[in-house]
């Protein structure tokens, strides 16, 4: 029995029964009459709207699921219904039980709607921003007839006592539902006395519900600008010239001039210190992701050249001893420890980075969309205030500067907040992954360490033994250089053939003979004037030097055939000192001396004591014609 | 040699026995070898150290370019984390530094010395080759004379001959002999050569990666909540991203 909150008589009380209700009909009562259909209106609209959604989500719904159609978009067509199925069954309870209240009970309906407004809003404001986007779906399902048959047969099959034909007739029920609240409270207001107890809760309960729904409706408006702006425009040339028409391009125009008007300082900008603040903070943001992200990905390339260099894979053919132990670190290293920080990186740093820098499209496009719009804005509020009134399209420009404007100021504080967080959750990944990188070579080096015939000598004291092991070492190598180097050029034994003999005598006449030579091996010249000689021929050694002071090349005469008769010879070319005994007859081969300067370090560069140049070339010298058999000087 | 009046002839005699041939084609080889590949080692330590330092070097410029972003003046909070993170990655990138100048002075340059050595045999074998053909061609000469009918001059010529081939001869074989000692000597020194390099490879790294640990370890422990394994931080960060995502603001793609 619903309390009328009055001062009405407990006698008049007492006399009335539950059964006499109806009967005594007296002027007040029948407001309270009005007033009981109303509540109970309210209750039993309730349960029968909780009802069809519960038809909906898990008769009608499911049964689609089941289908398992392809081209069924079931969360864009259903969207959030289980939510709002959820908030609306504890409702209901919550109104169920206020029926017990009697003299309470729109108390307790004002305080119930109270403590669902929030939750109401949350859910049914996102089902109605998807609530167009689903009856466009409703619609293209229509014309496809395969689908239209499946969805008749799915609501023959589940609700065959609604005789629905189509699904918007279960969608469009919520949408209509959270519009009715006020409408059914304000039906229980007006049939309440200004004095019952219950009047200020019940008005208050009124508004809430009216504020939810123009909450909803914001929301949905600012959705619908979102959407229509956020996206980055890819346009080609061809579109954007395309998109060009005398009112675009008188758009544009006013715009640009405006924004030129603006940064000579022509007209005041409309400052606005909190967006600026706000849109400062989002631009560093971005450019902190975007440099983030090339330097993460900077720093994977080299890791990936790092892991392409594989040295350890070389084989000097060294079976024991500390290349295994370095060897086995490094595979280790390559193969497992590597890798796996590499496929961690890119899982916590790599992936969240890119997400984040992808959502950081639509906040941009809504950035730059704003500030065009504020540039319409400002234009038209100046024609405003000359002329006193604007367009309707002239309104709607106004609306949606003041809508993203809104939209923005809501939104990108909580934008940058949560980037930020993200951010600092990924430099703490990126942290631990470097500690857990460490840890996990350092598990194995150890180990191997431990093999290692110096492991436990102390740091110090360890790479000074290694120094002055590779000390000794280099010293032992320069042995085995020398070694080497005393297997000297055998001379060549060959005696002369008469035009050879003629052309030693022609450079003997010339340059004396002391300053023959022989060549010990084959010489091919590369560079300009170098020559290319056999070996065993004979040259005469002018200058230690080439022509321009260059001691690596010597400067010989080779006897003529040769332009200019002189050319130059690399003095890392192999000549060998050579000592004939006589022209004309049988050369007797002669060891070559160990002269100190005789014997080239072809690729060795020693340090030493004089060693000149070229030693290459051995003197060949003549003994005199009328002493055959005499050895050489 | 085109002004040698006498043809090269291949004497009949085998001059070196086919063992001693193959022992010596194969200590030859053995080294050329060993050349190449020290050359290639070293080559690929020189290719993976530099990437070391390119990728500790793009690591500090993580840190400190977003040290640099205003971002940090308005967020104190931020500005600890990513100062402390700086400093670490500093630090790390000193460290980093001297493992690669003791990688450097211990692998890169002995590794150079070695593969600067082994030209010298090439020369000292090219000289016996040389010895080699002249031996064989003063053989040849001496079997061409041989051969001939045993008249005075004949005599006389043989005699000569056998005389130049003697030192000739000494000469190849003291060439080949010590060739065949010293080539299996120098191949094997390279063990004990190395040694030291391959113990001061592992060391370093050691050291390195014991600073590092417990750089980041200490950095963690700052800045960061423990024990948060892979999945919570993916959850954590796929939180975030759908807070993001759920904003009219940020476009569905």
């Amino acid at each position: 029995m619903a309390s009328a909150g009055g001062s009405e008589p407990g006698a008049e009380d007492a006399a009335k029964t539950a059964e006499g209700v109806y009967e005594d009909v007296m002027p007040c009562d029948k407001m309270e009459l009005s007033q009981r259909l109303a509540v109970e209106e309210l209750i039993t609209t309730e349960a029968s709207y909780v009802h069809n959604i519960q038809l909906c989500v898990s008769d009608i719904r499911a049964h689609l699921q089941k289908k398992q159609l392809p081209d069924l978009d079931l969360e864009g067509l259903f969207s959030n219904t289980d939510d709002i199925l959820h908030v609306s069954k504890r409702f209901l309870k919550g109104l169920e039980a206020t029926a017990t209240q009697e003299h309470e009970q729109l108390l307790c309906i004002s305080a119930l709607f109270q403590e669902f407004k929030e939750e109401m809003e949350s859910v049914y404001k996102i089902y109605c921003a998807s609530y167009e986007h689903a009856l466009l779906l409703v619609e293209s399902y229509r014309k496809d007839p395969r689908l239209q048959e499946e969805i008749l047969e799915t609501l023959n099959a589940t609700v065959p006592h609604t005789g629905a034909s189509d699904l918007s007739f279960f969608l469009v029920m919520p949408v209509q539902r959270v519009t009715k609240y006020p409408l059914l409270l304000g039906k229980i207001l007006e049939n309440t006395p200004p004095s019952a107890s219950a009047y200020p809760a019940l008005q208050a309960a009124v508004r809430a519900m009216a504020q939810v729904n123009a909450n909803i409706n914001e929301y949905k408006r600012r959705r619908e600008v979102a959407t229509k702006y956020n996206k980055a425009e890819h346009l080609t040339l061809r579109d954007r010239l395309a998109r060009l028409n005398t009112h675009s391009i008188a758009k544009k125009t006013t715009r640009l001039s405006r924004l030129f008007m603006h940064e000579a300082g022509i007209v005041a900008k409309t400052e606005d210190r909190e967006y600026d603040d706000l849109e400062e903070k989002f631009q560093c943001v971005v450019s902190s992701v975007a440099m983030l992200k090339d330097n993460v990905a900077s720093y994977l390339g080299h890791l990936e050249a790092f892991l392409l260099s594989a040295p350890h894979k070389r084989d000097l053919q060294i079976d024991e001893g500390p290349a295994q132990q370095y060897c086995h670190l490094a595979e280790h290293l390559h193969c497992t420890v590597f890798p796996e920080f590499k496929r961690r990186l890119e899982r916590l740093v790599c992936q969240p980075l890119c997400s984040l820098s992808d959502m950081l499209v639509g906040p941009q496009q809504l950035v730059k969309k704003r500030l065009d719009k504020l540039l319409d804005y400002e234009e038209i509020q100046e024609r405003k205030s000359e002329t006193g009134s604007v367009t309707y399209d002239e309104e709607a420009a106004m609306n949606t500067y003041l809508a993203i404007n809104a939209l923005l100021m809501t939104e990108l504080p909580r934008f940058n907040q949560v980037a930020l967080q993200l951010l600092g959750q990924i430099l703490c990944s990126l942290s631990a992954l470097q500690r857990d990188l460490a840890a996990q070579v350092l598990h194995r080096a150890e180990k191997e360490l431990e093999q290692l015939p110096h492991g436990h000598v102390p740091l110090p004291s360890f790479w000074k033994m290694v120094e002055d092991t590779l000390q000794q070492s280099s010293t032992q190598l320069r042995t085995f250089c020398q070694t080497f180097e005393t297997v000297t050029p055998s001379p060549v034994t060959q005696p002369l053939n008469p035009a050879e003999e003629r052309k030693v005598l022609s450079l003997v006449s010339k340059h004396g003979p002391d300053k023959l030579y022989q060549v010990t091996s084959n010489v091919s010249g590369s560079k300009d004037l170098d020559l290319t000689l056999q070996r065993g021929q004979i040259v005469a050694l002018l200058q230690s030097m080439d022509t321009k002071g260059n001691t690596s090349r010597w400067l010989v005469d080779a006897g003529g055939t040769v332009p200019e008769g002189l050319c130059l010879l690399a003095n890392s070319s192999p000549i060998a000192r050579y000592k004939a005994s006589s022209l004309g007859c049988r050369c007797q081969p002669r060891r070559a001396a160990q002269r100190e300067g005789d014997i080239h370090m072809r690729h060795l560069k020693l340090p030493g004591p004089r060693w000149p140049p070229s030693a290459q070339l051995s003197r060949w010298s003549l003994a005199s014609p009328s002493q055959p058999g005499v050895r050489g000087r | 040699m085109s002004w040698i009046p006498f043809k090269i002839g291949q004497p009949k005699k085998q001059l070196v026995p086919k063992t001693v041939e193959r022992d010596f084609e194969r200590e030859y080889g053995k080294l050329q070898q060993l050349e190449d590949q020290t050359k290639k080692l070293q080559k690929d330590m020189k290719k993976s150290t530099d990437a070391d330092l390119a990728m500790s070097k793009s690591a500090v410029k993580i840190s400190s370019d977003l040290l640099s972003n205003p971002l940090c003046e308005q967020e104190p909070g931020f500005l600890e984390m990513v100062t402390a993170f700086d400093t670490a990655m500093k630090r790390m990138d000193s460290f980093n530094q001297e493992k690669v100048n003791q990688i450097q002075k211990t692998v890169i340059e002995p590794l150079k010395k070695f593969s600067g050595a082994i030209p010298s045999v090439c020369v000292a074998v090219k000289r016996r080759e040389q010895t080699l053909q002249d031996y064989r061609r003063l053989q040849a000469r001496l079997e061409k004379y041989e051969d001939k009918e045993r008249t005075g001059p004949v005599l006389a010529k043989l005699h000569q001959a056998r005389e130049e081939l003697r030192p000739v001869k000494e000469d190849f074989e003291a060439k080949n002999k010590q060739l065949l000692e010293e080539m299996p000597k120098f191949y094997s020194s390279r063990i004990d050569y190395f040694k030291p390099s391959f113990e001061s490879l592992v060391r370093a790294q050691v050291v390195y990666y014991t600073e590092m640990h417990k750089i980041f370890g200490d950095l963690t422990a700052q800045i960061d909540r423990p024990g948060l394994s892979d999945e919570q931080r993916e959850r954590e960060n796929d939180a975030k991203l759908s807070e993001l995502r759920a904003l009219s603001i940020v476009a569905d793609d």
